[in-house]
């Protein structure tokens, strides 16, 4: 058992080290090299020279990866060469914002999703059944962002129940925090509701027609324990796309902050872009990977645990 | 001839709904000049952020420009990315599937890690930081200069790919060590006609029907990276740049800017939506557990 | 002949077809099984055993339903009582065990937590009470270190041990009668006696009331009282086991008693049934069994022969042996 979880950590942080790589060449691979960028179309050579010396950047390309991976790992994304802030704190003034609307999100994703999915489950072709269906379909297509528009524009202009967009941190207080969070998690949920409610309905109609079903219906167990016996063993793939879902998530949440101005990663990521800060760029590429990476990591140890026959295995 | 009626006959109504709406949408982009009302670039002052009426059914923007005119241009940019991705992401990821099952080895490992590499990477962030890269402006690439739309439609379609190899490489692993296949080794068939006469008629249905849904999610990646201001430049019309430009009247009223282009996202994904699930009912009912997520 | 424990009468079971039709699958079948009475029911696949049985735990699946006939169990209508009841009852005073051991346990969970849960279901006893009794039931189906073995989980115990695990399951709240519905056909041979031997001795035991449903008329007559034997949705014939055994009247029981070869007796040529058994809403008019019968005459494919009480036994032919 642990070693086969230390194998999963080890080829986990090996496709972090290769995927870091492609980005690490990638964000070099853009139009003009740092050093035109930062000092301008008239520098000279020895200007060039200079900068490039400085921040290293004369260095073989792998040993500037080296360098920069073994910094990340000690908590240091470098100083832009752009604005020199440090990057590092500069996600950390931007990751909670980003982070409180995804976890929201994520809950509420869990909760209504799996909930939803094993109360149609429990009557194939009922109503529910078929509400959810629906529902579900529609959740799958409609954008996010746009449904954040349209929240906007029915909650916060004509309701005014909830302000239209902005931020307030926790410290202010826990309404103000969750009345600037509600609708960007809201917004960002539906799809993620959607997918797990499907996933959970197909996988526990398909456990709830296992032969160990109907032996804890013919010992009389009340029809809560015959759901949870079958639900035990419908989770695995909840588990898996949940995992995948964390790590997306992340994602459009960047969208979601642009429609409701929330100050999170989206816009340090998005001036990064405009502003050619690669360091920046690539540090939040490579943090958004990492949690992607080891949501999938966490999903496949949940279900090691979930299942007595891995977890047996030594 | 047969066999094509009772399939079509397999196909429930909401299956046939999602057709309708797909041939819908895609004959509007392809006749888009035949059909539009109006230029969709076009300004016209005097007829600004007019509601929806006669002579403009879906009403106009900031700049005068004919809504329904732009929705139905747009529609090219939308379809051109979730297709075009879905077709590169399959042309790559059946490539790399079928070598790695059917070469094995070293080979079969090396283009494996690959195929995780890339799925282990969360799709819109990447693309947003390539396509921020590399630039919103043409990219030239020795003497052809590719557009923005095509970086994101390569882009995407590669980060498409690892559904589609391990679709396959799956289906086909089993394939190549079936016995009836060794069987047809000896007797000299050759591994082109294994190839495409053996394995990739079985992996057919699940590529249908996975493409069908990443259409639908190439969309809205479309119109989400043109909402940021990274795909399509103005003043070509895109859905999502459209939706970007109507924030602002979100405030002031003008309804009809924010709610059409959306629509328009929705309905066009919900009709991949429901035709990828009547697919899928029709040729694999029981693969509901491989459902897709971005 | 005390009151019965069980008593089946008129029950039919029916299949909604796809034209919106009822094709039935169990056509009036009449039975009643004594208190500590064994009665073994024998047929091939399709017969209608497996289908009644589920009938008296109310446990068909979907498309499948009672639509016909009483199922009384101490007096008390199965097919009225409300599913809070039959709830209360299943488990306690009747349990199940299926055929396939491997999967009727959940992977997931240990055996002594599924114990406990049946346990817990039925009786007000703490989580430490139930572990004991858990504890005593499992030690009763033969399995060492019993105390032990309640944290294994299924894919740790083997196919016998399994279904002996099933078997503790059904007997923890001693129930009055256990139904196994072809309990050791997943099984290897040796470990099958093995399996038909334990329900032997609970039942003396415990004094269970049991219906082991088998197609395998040798191996049931190992234990029971008492044969019942189906085909085609009903009850062909009906008698002591001794009187099977020895002279079976209707041609079905005496071709199925023929299949199998006996352990020490004289080894004599095999015989298969010619045929297969009736589909499903293609029964004959008459006898279900006419069509493959080898003494088959006029009446038969046109007229169904009533079930006749003679002396210890039921037999339902125009032309018994």
């Amino acid at each position: 058992m642990l070693r086969l979880v230390a194998g999963r950590i080890v080829s986990s942080i090996g496709t972090l080290f290769f995927v870091g790589l492609a980005l690490f060449a990638l964000t070099r691979s853009g139009p003009g090299s740092p050093a035109r960028i930062v000092l301008g179309a008239d520098a000279n050579a020895e200007q060039i020279a200079q900068f490039e010396q400085a921040h290293g950047l004369d260095q073989p390309f792998l040993a500037q990866y080296a360098t920069w991976l073994r910094d990340v790992l000690r908590g240091d994304f470098g100083k832009s060469f752009v604005t020199g802030r440090d990057v590092a704190t500069e996600i950390v003034n931007a990751l909670p914002v980003t982070l409180s609307i995804v976890l929201f999100a994520f809950a509420i994703a869990l909760v209504f999703g799996i909930g939803i999915g094993i109360l149609a489950a429990l009557r194939p072709g009922g109503a529910f059944d078929r509400l959810s269906r629906f529902a579900s379909v529609l959740g799958l297509s409609i954008p996010a962002f746009w449904l954040g528009i349209v929240l906007i524009r029915f909650v916060a202009v004509d309701l005014r129940w909830l302000p239209p967009g902005g931020y307030q941190p926790l410290s202010a207080g826990l309404w103000p925090h969750l009345s600037t969070i509600l609708m960007p998690s809201v917004s960002l949920a539906v799809y993620y509701v959607a997918v797990l409610a499907r996933m959970t309905q197909a996988s526990l109609q398909e456990t709830l027609r296992g032969d160990y079903v109907r032996t804890a219906r013919a010992m009389g167990l009340s029809s809560g324990q015959v759901v949870f016996y079958a639900l035990v063993n419908a989770l695995p793939p909840v588990v898996n796309l949940a995992a995948l879902s964390f790590g997306y998530m992340f994602g459009w949440a960047l969208i979601i902050e642009q429609v409701f101005n929330v100050p999170g990663l989206s816009r340090a990521l998005l001036n990064a872009i405009s502003q050619r800060d690669f360091l920046l760029l690539q540090g939040i590429v490579f943090l958004f990977t990492t949690i992607f990476v080891f949501a999938n990591l966490g999903a496949d140890l949940i279900n090691r645990l979930l299942d007595p026959r891995q977890r047996a295995a030594a | 001839m047969r066999r094509l009626g009772q399939v079509l006959r397999g196909i429930d109504w909401s299956g046939w709904l999602g057709a309708g709406i797909v041939a819908l949408i895609l004959l509007a982009a392809i006749f888009a000049p035949l059909i539009a009302p109006y230029d969709p670039v076009a300004l016209s002052v005097e007829d600004r952020l007019s509601a929806p009426d006669a002579a403009h059914w879906l009403g106009t923007d900031q700049a005068g420009r004919d809504v329904l005119s732009r929705i139905i241009f747009g529609a090219r940019a939308s379809l051109a990315v979730g297709i075009g991705a879905v077709l590169i992401g399959a042309l790559l990821g059946v490539s790399a599937g079928l070598f790695a099952a059917y070469k094995g080895g070293l080979g079969e490992q090396v283009v494996m890690r690959i195929v995780d590499g890339i799925a282990s990477i969360p799709l819109l962030v990447w693309a947003i930081a390539i396509v921020g890269i590399l630039g919103v402006g043409p990219l030239p690439i020795g003497p052809f200069v590719l557009p923005n739309e095509v970086k994101i439609v390569v882009l995407v379609g590669c980060l498409f790919s690892p559904v589609f190899a391990r679709v396959i490489y799956g289906v086909a692993k089993r394939i190549v060590g079936a016995d009836y296949v060794k069987a047809r080794h000896l007797q000299g068939a050759s591994h082109r006609d294994i190839l495409l006469g053996d394995i990739l008629p079985n992996c057919l249905s699940p590529i249908i029907v996975q493409g069908t849904l990443l259409v639908a999610i190439g969309i809205v990646i479309e119109a989400s990276i043109s909402f940021v201001g990274l795909g399509v430049q103005p003043p070509q019309p895109s859905w999502g740049t459209m939706l970007s430009d109507a924030r602002n009247a979100i405030y002031s009223g003008e309804w009809w800017l924010p709610v059409f282009p959306g629509l328009a996202i929705s309905l066009t994904v919900i009709g991949f939506n429901l035709l990828g699930d009547a697919v899928r009912e029709l040729f694999d009912p029981r693969s509901e557990a491989r459902t897709l997520v971005a | 002949m005390s009151t019965p424990l069980l008593s089946i009468e008129g029950l039919r079971v029916g299949f909604r077809a796809a034209d919106g039709g009822v094709i039935e699958a169990v056509r009036g079948v009449d039975l009643s099984i004594a208190p500590g009475e064994a009665v073994g029911i024998v047929g091939e696949s399709g017969s209608g055993k497996s289908l009644s049985m589920l009938a008296v735990m109310r446990l068909l699946g979907a498309p499948a339903r009672p639509t016909g006939g009483r199922i009384l169990f101490d007096g008390e209508d199965l097919l009225a009582a409300g599913e809070a009841r039959m709830r209360a009852l299943r488990g306690r005073d009747i349990a199940m065990v299926f055929q396939d051991p491997q999967s009727s346990l959940n992977p997931a969970l240990t055996i002594g937590r599924q114990i406990c849960d049946v346990v817990r279901a039925h009786r007000k006893v703490s989580a430490n009470e139930a572990r004991i009794i858990a504890a005593e039931a499992l030690a009763r189906v033969g399995i060492r270190e019993a105390g032990k073995r309640l944290d294994s989980y299924p894919h740790e115990f083997s196919g016998g041990m399994r279904q002996r695990a099933l078997i503790a399951m059904a007997i923890a709240c001693r129930p009055r009668l256990l139904i196994a519905d072809e309990p050791t056909t997943a099984l290897d041979v040796t470990v099958q006696a093995q399996i038909v031997d334990l329900i032997a001795e609970l039942r003396r035991d415990l004094g269970l009331a049991v219906i082991f449903i088998s197609h395998n008329l040798q191996l049931v007559s190992e234990i029971v009282d008492r044969v019942v034997v189906m085909y085609g949705g009903k009850v062909v014939e009906d008698g002591p086991v001794e009187a099977i055994e020895l002279s079976p009247r209707h041609p079905y029981t005496k071709l199925l008693k023929a299949c199998v070869p006996s352990l020490g007796g004289p080894v004599g040529p095999l015989v298969a049934i010619e045929g297969t058994p009736p589909r499903l809403g293609r029964m004959p008019e008459g006898c279900p069994f006419s069509p493959r019968c080898p003494r088959a005459i006029e009446p038969c494919a046109d007229e169904m022969p009533q079930l006749i009480r003679e002396a210890e036994r039921r037999i339902a032919c125009w032309r018994p042996q």
